[in-house]
């Protein structure tokens, strides 16, 4: 993928986590503790002409600030809540960055976030095809897109986000 | 007048999240009615007095386009005021919806965007209810 791929993910993941959540978010390199876990992940399967999945990895201390922005202080108190906004923040992403990447005439169905609490990758043997990595508060996020398949289509259609 | 408004969205985070941005417009709101899905929604705009629909598009069971083209085709329900919120993308869905005479507001959506939103479709001005200062955008305060 190109650097604009990791451009795109990166404009989705800043502007969701801004208004969706009212988190600025910030280069790695500059946040003073970058070992903070990724250890909250919600992935977003998408399927279309391309079929991938889209993964946020977070620090789970960030969990409920998330949640509480988004809903308020009594809605983030639940776990479940919690979890279901950084689904959302996964959903929002994934549905935001697909037509930016593969054009509005392109039609994707989104399946619903799903929470995953291990640290398993998308699928084995799989590597993600781009991924941004932000500090954020005292904690960290990340987004990374995998593409199963489809690539062969991306490159035909949109070739400025299919080369290397 | 104050309305009754029903969201229809498969994420209960996003449902809260609309709620409290219509709860803080300035909006005057009688009440907020939540579905998961299109098919739910069908039921309560069955039972209850709706003004305001608020509906996201990729839901299970049945989704947002299938539930609006279900409410423009009853006589009950054509003239709805209808809002899409959503991260729908394709331009062939998107204009079929506002074909259906829907307003749309993309995820992310600012507080502000989905007030003014839904003042327009409405027809509710600022200057009707709340007086010409009343919802400025700088008023909305998260």
């Amino acid at each position: 993928m190109s650097n604009t791929t990791e451009q795109l993910l990166r404009q989705a993941t800043v502007s969701t986590f801004e208004e969706l959540a009212f988190l600025f978010l910030e280069d790695e390199c500059a946040i003073p503790d970058g070992d903070a876990p990724l250890d909250a992940i919600a992935a977003v399967d998408f399927h279309g002409p391309m079929r991938g999945r889209l993964l946020i990895r977070a620090s789970s201390n960030l969990l409920p600030v998330i949640a509480s922005n988004m809903m308020g202080e009594d809605a983030a108190q639940h776990r479940p809540m919690q979890r279901d906004a950084l689904g959302e923040i996964a959903n929002v992403v994934c549905g935001n960055l697909l037509p930016m990447l593969a054009g509005s005439e392109a039609e994707f169905r989104l399946d619903a976030p799903q929470w995953r609490a291990d640290m398993t990758d998308a699928r084995d043997g799989d590597a993600s095809i781009t991924r941004v990595r932000f500090g954020v508060e005292d904690g960290r996020a990340q987004a990374e897109l995998f593409v199963f398949t489809g690539l062969a289509w991306l490159a035909a259609t949109r070739p400025e986000h299919a080369t290397a | 007048m104050a309305f009754n408004v029903l969201i229809v969205d498969d994420s209960a985070v996003m449902r809260a999240m609309i709620g409290r941005t219509l709860r803080l417009s300035g909006l005057p709101i009688a009440s907020i009615l939540e579905a998961p899905n299109g098919e739910v929604g069908l039921r309560l705009l069955n039972e209850e007095w709706v003004d305001l629909l608020l509906l996201d598009v990729n839901m299970p069971v049945m989704n947002g386009e299938e539930m609006l083209r279900l409410i423009r085709a009853d006589e009950r329900t054509r003239d709805l005021a209808v809002i899409i919120v959503s991260t729908e993308g394709s331009g062939t869905r998107l204009a079929a919806l506002q074909a259906m005479g829907a307003a749309i507001v993309h995820k992310p959506f600012p507080p502000e965007t989905l007030r003014d939103t839904i003042l327009r479709v409405t027809g509710v001005t600022d200057v009707e209810y709340y007086g010409t200062a009343a919802a400025t955008s700088d008023s909305l305060d998260f």
